[in-house]
């Protein structure tokens, strides 16, 4: 373990080291990503003022607040790139440099997201909940902050983490034999974040189809650790669906596998 | 004159060109646009699924609703076909040394810059604009004239300009930083208010896409005229006036960067 720490440090150090040079480029980068959620709040808002009913679907408007800003903390937090570098890697030969170091391919990506990932974390997670938890104090006159359910969204925070890490190779692989990496990319983006309730909570959607999405994946991802975030599952739902993301995370992680060995069997690169 | 026809010209030989590299990724073109649409797809889920929750929002019904967003989306649309390539600009192509080109060109940078791609992706973003512009008017009681549809057909192309004017000043930041991409982006995002009736918003936001980073004017405003006829000279004049100072703007930081530029190298 001490060895294995070791040997992948540099590539923590290298991802850290990525953000901190381009930090200022980071930070405007994130402001116009955060310019969605206020626009989101708006809409609510206005919802929430056209409609007589001050509850929707298990929301109320302090709730719904909480619920766009950590949605959009999740989705930084477990967001992971491997679909691209990998494709492109393929593409462009660099792979072969990988391949040849005694080291798995897959942990050097890993390992080196986790670095970027760690600045990313320290950067964000602060002024959001921060800011979420004084929205709240301001609507209900109470601090409704609860540490254990923090921490228990962190824990689902890795686990949401590593299954869009396995998921997001797998979709690599699969990318780079349909070869249209940048289309096909968008609209996995788009359908994942429609499934995994960053459009819209799950629960605004008809009966069947709320059941069928809490089922799949991508439900996993965002929805699980702001579900716990806001306390809404707690006891036996609390762990069934945890359960279900550890189920995701060994899925995944098998299929990147298979997929893996699969490819290796036909990679031949050109030059590079 | 003269130079507006070779201007002309030269822009049909480069969209000839694009369109042939084009061809050869047929697949990618393909994919991209459906890309698009699947992006547009999803908002128009999320209002569907609000609307299923109120009857009206601040007074817009959700066909309302859906003609602002839809008509939000052809001056993007037009914009990202166009001027796409001045985000390679703030990107990449000052950082990387690959400016150098343009300045060895008898045409005017900026000119060719833009001219150089014709981002085909940029259809999905159209054609959802122009069916959800025609699935939602029939339902919508507007009272048109010759003089509205006239002025709704000329205010467009102005505002495309005003996101085309607000790219290239920021994108120009690049020529004394090397690297502009995220201002870029930042200011672009501020365009998502833009597609919604300005009233849901507090008046901060309202007066920022109005008055600072006016993007309400490429959609919000022009459409309201349309639906209620209310205010022509602010709803289209203004539109129209801000794309113009917005382009003028652009080309004097732009010629002011080109002025400034130092070439990274290569």
């Amino acid at each position: 373990m001490k060895k294995k720490l070791r040997i992948y440090k540099p590539f923590i150090s290298a991802g850290m080291q990525e953000v901190s040079t381009y930090r200022i480029n980071w930070i405007f980068f994130m402001i116009g990503n955060v310019m969605g959620c206020f626009v989101s709040y708006f809409i609510w808002k206005a919802v929430f003022l056209s409609g007589d009913n001050p509850i929707m679907n298990g929301f109320t408007m302090p709730q719904m607040v909480v619920y766009i800003f950590l949605m959009f903390l999740t989705s930084t937090m477990i967001s992971s790139g491997g679909t691209y570098d990998i494709g492109e890697e393929i593409r462009d030969g660099s792979i072969a440099m990988r391949i040849i170091k005694p080291i798995s391919y897959n942990s050097t990506f890993l390992f080196q997201e986790l670095g970027s990932k760690f600045m990313t974390v320290c950067l964000l997670i602060v002024p959001l909940v921060f800011g979420v938890e004084i929205v709240r104090y301001a609507f209900t006159g109470s601090v409704q902050f609860e540490i254990l359910n923090f921490l228990l969204y962190i824990l689902s925070c890795v686990f949401a983490y590593l299954i869009n890490f396995f998921f997001n190779i797998c979709f690599g692989f699969i990318a780079f034999v349909i070869k249209y990496l940048w289309g096909a990319n968008m609209m996995k983006n788009c359908i994942v974040g429609f499934l995994s309730g960053t459009v819209i909570p799950l629960s605004f959607l008809p009966g069947t189809l709320e059941k069928i999405c809490l089922l799949l994946p991508f439900a996993s991802l965002n929805y699980t650790p702001v579900m716990i975030y806001m306390g809404i599952y707690h006891g036996a739902a609390l762990l069934y669906y945890i359960g279900l993301q550890l189920f995701w995370v060994l899925a995944f992680w098998g299929l990147s596998k298979l997929l893996w060995s699969v490819s290796m069997k036909h990679l031949s690169v050109q030059g590079g | 004159m003269k130079q507006l026809k070779r201007m002309f010209r030269m822009h049909r030989i480069f969209v000839s060109q694009e369109i042939k590299r084009m061809m050869e990724y047929k697949g990618d073109f393909v994919v991209g646009i459906i890309g698009f649409l699947f992006a547009q797809a999803n908002n128009m889920l999320f209002l569907w699924l609000i609307f299923s929750q109120v009857p009206s929002l601040m007074g817009w019904s959700l066909e309302e609703v859906v003609f602002i967003y839809g008509f939000s989306l052809i001056p993007k649309g037009l914009d990202h076909l166009f001027f796409d390539n001045l985000w390679a600009v703030g990107h990449w192509l000052i950082q990387k040394g690959d400016f150098d080109k343009y300045l060895t060109r008898p045409v005017n940078t900026l000119f060719h810059v833009t001219v150089e791609k014709l981002q085909i992706d940029a259809l999905g973003e159209l054609i959802m604009g122009i069916s959800l512009i025609c699935i939602t008017l029939p339902s919508i009681d507007v009272e048109w004239s010759v003089l509205k549809v006239v002025l709704m057909l000329a205010v467009i192309p102005f505002a495309t300009l005003i996101y085309t004017g607000i790219k290239i000043i920021t994108a120009a930041i690049a020529f004394w930083t090397k690297k502009s991409g995220n201002i870029i982006y930042m200011f672009y995002m501020v365009n998502d208010f833009a597609k919604y009736p300005v009233k849901i918003y507090n008046s901060f936001v309202k007066n920022t896409i109005t008055y600072i980073i006016p993007f309400a004017f490429t959609a919000y405003y022009p459409a309201e005229y349309i639906l209620t006829g209310a205010n022509p000279l602010f709803n289209i004049g203004v539109s129209m006036l801000i794309a113009l100072v917005l382009m003028f703007l652009g080309v004097i930081v732009w010629n002011r960067g080109i002025k400034a530029y130092e070439s990274a190298g290569s």
